[in-house]
């Protein structure tokens, strides 16, 4: 057993100690986790994304064009100034207009139009009466126009049974994710840690 | 009953709860029981995918995770890892969080070792890039303008796993690894636009957001969370960490489900008593 796996271990305790009460211990680490992931992400980033697509192209090999996306970064931490705050809309203006213009059409084909052919179905089979049921209903179920009475409240109804049962898939997913955590930690405290099992 | 005697009784009864899950879990990992693992479709679908693959084809494992949900992910990582390696397929790696660089890193060295493949040669890891809209679309342009360097700082192009692989036209399919919705990404930037085949490799929570995805078949399969990475061992043949704990996970989900019940008849005695 390494000195690293114990660490992680004591420090796993010190974590599932907060289940007892708020505690030193649970502060120390959860504060250390903190620490560790921001400055983890900050050294990654500089050390993978800023020097070889700023500082090196730039000073090291002259290429003069990788200063244009550079400034419009450093622009961004003008937000700091209140004098000269609205120049960081400039790069700002540029990410949302360009995420926008890529985003757009991409979710327009692989989430509308692909959806919506796979909910056009041909209604001789169970399933596909069921999944053709559940969108007009929870469609029905979130449209305001109208009050939901008669045949509309009626559908709106079996939409909210349809969401519910989604919600109630989605949360037993959740729970099993979280119960895997724990089988994963117990695995690593009793299995690497004491070595009780295999 | 004072407020204070009635939140120490909730405190306890909640201590109660942990302790029961605790043991729910211990126990059957220490006293193995081996209730009966069977396969799903969407898994079996993974499995196919990748066994159908011609030795020499190219796979990417995308690293999207971060530390916090690494039980979840390890696991199908490693399981996923070894079907590729096993098959001979080249593979190719890279992480859109920050944190899934090393995991990413640590993982293909582990399994890759394990198979005695060679860094450059049958794997590589290209290393992490933020801003992943980028990412993925310049993938489809050209591999060595959105990763010049490997993870180690070496010129891409003079591996020569890399050989005539440069866009997601050289690619047979490209595998996530995910805490969030990142396989969502993968599917509206390389999917739909250049036709690659997404794979989500998700946490169970994720797994209701990938399910219309399955339906529409806009990805090849999907292996969510433990249960998940369980089934794909088991069709390897190899039962490991994953499959190990299915006996944990179920004592755990009955555990839970007699509290929901006892919780209920609980409240239903109490509201009669007033």
């Amino acid at each position: 057993m390494d000195i690293g796996t114990t660490v992680a271990a004591i420090l796993t305790l010190a974590i599932y100690s907060f289940l007892y009460r708020d505690n030193p211990f649970y502060k120390v680490a959860e504060h250390l986790l903190l620490g560790v992931s921001v400055g983890y992400f900050l050294v990654t980033t500089i050390v993978t994304t800023i020097m070889p697509k700023l500082f090196i192209p730039v000073f090291a090999n002259g290429e003069l064009s990788y200063l244009v996306p550079g400034i419009l970064g450093a622009l961004m931490f003008l937000r700091f100034s209140r004098k000269l705050s609205p120049y960081s809309r400039i790069p700002l203006a540029l990410i949302i207009g360009v995420g926008s213009g890529v985003a757009i059409p991409a979710y327009m084909q692989a989430q509308l139009i692909a959806q919506l052919k796979t909910t056009m179905l041909p209604l001789d089979d169970i399933s596909n009466i069921i999944i053709i049921a559940a969108v007009v209903s929870v469609l029905m179920y979130f449209y305001f126009s109208r009050e939901h009475k008669g045949l509309t409240g009626a559908g709106a109804k079996a939409g909210m049974y349809f969401l519910m049962v989604f919600f109630g898939s989605t949360f037993g997913y959740t729970v099993m994710a979280r119960v895997s955590l724990l089988i994963g930690r117990m695995q690593f405290l009793l299995g690497d840690w004491l070595g009780i099992i295999k | 009953m004072s407020v204070n005697e009635t939140l120490q009784k909730r405190q306890h009864i909640r201590r109660i709860v942990f302790i029961l899950m605790a043991l729910s879990v211990i126990l059957p990992l220490i006293f193995k029981i081996g209730l009966p693992l069977k396969t799903t479709k969407e898994v079996r679908d993974v499995f196919e995918f990748i066994d159908s693959l011609p030795e020499g084809s190219a796979v990417v494992f995308s690293f999207d995770h971060d530390t916090a949900t690494l039980p979840e992910m390890i696991p199908l990582a490693e399981a996923l890892l070894r079907h590729s390696f096993r098959k001979n397929l080249r593979v190719l790696g890279l992480a859109l969080l920050a944190e899934g660089a090393a995991i990413g890193d640590d993982n293909f060295r582990r399994i890759g070792n394990e198979f005695g493949k060679v860094y450059g040669e049958d794997y590589i890891f290209w290393g992490f890039r933020p801003q992943v809209t980028v990412a993925m679309l310049g993938l489809g342009e050209d591999i060595s303008r959105v990763f010049p360097s490997d993870y180690y700082g070496k010129d891409v192009q003079s591996y020569p796993v890399m050989e005539g692989i440069d866009s997601y036209d050289d690619i047979a399919g490209v595998i996530s690894i995910a805490d969030g919705d990142m396989p969502v990404h993968w599917i509206n930037y390389a999917q739909a636009r250049y036709g690659v085949n997404v794979i989500p490799a998700v946490t169970a929570v994720m797994a209701t957001t990938m399910y219309p995805f399955l339906q529409s078949g806009q990805i090849a399969g999907l292996a969510a969370g433990l249960r998940g990475a369980a089934e794909y061992e088991m069709l390897l043949g190899k039962p490991g960490r994953a499959a190990r704990g299915m006996d944990a996970q179920s004592s755990a989900h009955l555990l839970i489900i007699g509290l929901i019940i006892a919780g209920n008849v609980l409240m239903i005695i109490e509201r009669r008593r007033k």
